[in-house]
């Protein structure tokens, strides 16, 4: 008597996901970040994926005239010429013997002290990770957390104000969670790091580096190969599905996610038009990252983000705020700086930011070939 | 899918989401129902987003990881899935005996053995029930469910071993695949 196939047989086979099914799940990851993401609910009858999403958190376009937070003004021509400009100094590199990405991310938060508000960053980290050049010259995956910190000169201030605190307890989706001003050692062991050494030699989507020298150029083929998803993975036409904002800012986080990876600078540069080319993004002129990095910039369109009280939220969240993805790139050569949420008008939790305040951010400290094998760097990003 | 290796959730989530959401929306379907497993599906994956920098490859696929996270997520909707397999109990007989004494086609006793054996899987810890599922639905070998649950592989077989007890009793310690089996051909 087989119980276990007796179990299988007796489950009745559900009807398959429907479109509407997998957009909404795929919304939620191009959705918010971690901070403010929806909270998932039930009770609404249904198909009810996110009660928050559809009744507190509306996620709206709205075009038009965005307030800039980089110096506003004539942004679209220009801006575009120049990244395009960057686009062309995309730099020759020597194929080494390994290649390694050092990858910063943090989330912010509001601190509300009595001397004022300011923001840290928290969920701080920073990942390494090197390859061989081939199979069989292995791989390693680092990992640390950094301090966490006042996010800019203006919250450092507020910060010491407030008694230089050495920790921050934070609300993080539905639970505290107390961030510290420690770093921690580099590890490269426990659940999510390791070392590999017969692993190497594969890269994005595990193609090796011959095959990575061998896409093509034209930026119509490479957004066919990496950028034609959004959509398809919603189970929806092309063009027809996501809101433009989001499917820009879902483009923009893929092209972020592909750009540690040692792709020849032809290809960096085709995907770089390629990604300007995209609906809804569009160049925002220069822009700086987390670790002070300027650079030039493409953004998506912005997204409205609404948070009510009644969602089990403390009032001090409820409220409106919009924002929109940027991803910044180096002038002089080409290389990926970082992909960020930035806020573009403040409201709710965010009410006391400016226009331009980094919600959450994914900075490529440094990736490049070397012909010795790499090791995390000692010195923190941040002084 | 042959040949090339899994995609990295911390490099490319997307084609993490394309290749296992229909089939761990599948399971989280045949456990709570479209609806609430929809949700699940959902929630699922929104949790390995945010989880994707702690996956490490060297203790379990990408596959069996996410079956892990979708069984923790539906262990939150418990009265989900007691309803959607109550629901399903009561299909069977029991509930209408004077039907069932005229009605002895094959179909009418597939329905009820199904509604004894979703009566039986209810009333199961949830532990064992994890175990039998992810064998019985998702096709996780031991050790993946092991890796899954973050138990060991002895617990595994023995949790495993205690489901299909209590299962051969609650349906009277008779064969009644073999009238399935008939009914398949």
């Amino acid at each position: 008597m087989d119980e276990v196939r007796m179990v299988r047989d007796s489950y009745p086979e559900p009807p398959p996901p429907t479109a509407q099914m997998i957009g909404r799940a795929r919304a939620l990851l191009d959705g918010p970040p971690r901070r403010s993401r929806p909270r998932l609910g039930w009770g609404l009858g249904g198909g009810l994926v996110a009660a928050g999403a559809a009744a507190a958190v509306a996620i709206a376009f709205t075009g038009g005239n965005a307030p800039a937070p980089a110096p506003s003004g004539t942004v679209s021509l220009d801006g575009k010429a120049a990244f395009l400009a960057a686009a062309e100094k995309a730099e020759q590199q020597p194929v080494g013997r390994y290649w390694y990405a050092d990858v910063v991310s943090g989330q912010s938060y509001i601190m509300r002290a009595r001397t004022g508000t300011y923001a840290i960053t928290g969920a701080h980290d920073e990942t390494f990770g090197w390859w061989g050049a081939k199979s069989g010259m292995g791989e390693a995956y680092y990992g640390r957390d950094l301090p966490a910190r006042p996010l800019t000169a203006r919250d450092a201030e507020l910060w010491r104000k407030a008694g230089s605190p050495s920790s921050f307890r934070v609300r993080s989706d539905d639970r505290y969670i107390t961030y510290t001003t420690k770093a921690t050692k580099w590890r490269s062991d426990g659940p999510e790091k390791g070392t590999y050494p017969h692993g190497g030699g594969k890269f994005l989507d595990g193609k090796s580096v011959e095959q990575l020298q061998s896409l093509p150029t034209d930026p119509a083929k490479l957004a066919k190969e990496f950028l034609g998803e959004a959509d398809a993975a919603a189970g929806l036409p092309a063009g027809k599905g996501l809101p433009p904002e989001q499917r820009a800012s879902s483009t923009i986080h893929r092209v972020a996610s592909i750009m540690d990876a040692p792709l020849p600078p032809k290809v960096r540069a085709g995907l770089m038009r390629a990604l300007a080319a995209q609906p809804g993004v569009r160049a925002i002129g220069r822009d700086s990252d987390p670790l002070g990095r300027r650079g030039i910039a493409l953004a998506s369109g912005e997204r409205t983000t609404t948070v009510t009280a009644a969602d089990g939220r403390p009032a001090s969240e409820a409220g409106t705020y919009r924002s929109r993805t940027v991803i910044i790139f180096d002038e002089r050569t080409g290389a990926m700086l970082s992909r960020q949420e930035e806020l573009t008008r403040s409201g709710g939790e965010y009410r006391e930011m400016r226009p331009g305040f980094v919600i959450e951010y994914q900075t490529l400290r440094s990736a490049a070939w070397t012909g010795t094998r790499p090791a995390p760097p000692s010195e923190l990003p941040f002084k | 899918m042959t040949g090339d290796p899994p995609p990295h959730p911390a490099e490319s989530f997307d084609r993490v989401f394309d290749a296992y959401f229909a089939e761990i929306y599948r399971y989280a379907a045949k456990r709570l129902g479209p609806d609430a497993g929809s949700d699940v599906a959902a929630q699922t994956f929104l949790e390995a987003f945010r989880q994707r920098g702690r996956y490490d490859p060297a203790r379990a696929g990408v596959r069996t990881w996410l079956y892990g996270i979708a069984t923790k997520v539906v262990g939150r909707h418990q009265r989900a899935e007691t309803r959607a397999l109550r629901a399903r109990a009561r299909l069977g007989p029991g509930r209408d005996t004077e039907e069932h004494t005229d009605r002895v086609d094959a179909r009418v006793s597939a329905e009820g053995l199904r509604g004894e054996i979703a009566g039986a899987v209810a009333a199961l810890p949830r532990g064992q029930r994890d175990v039998l599922l992810l064998v019985a639905l998702a096709d996780l070998s031991h050790d993946e469910v092991a890796a899954a649950l973050g138990i060991s592989y002895g617990t595994v077989g023995s949790r495993l071993n205690r489901a299909r007890t209590t299962l051969r009793k609650a349906l009277g310690g008779t064969n009644p695949m073999l009238t399935l089996e008939e009914q398949h051909g």
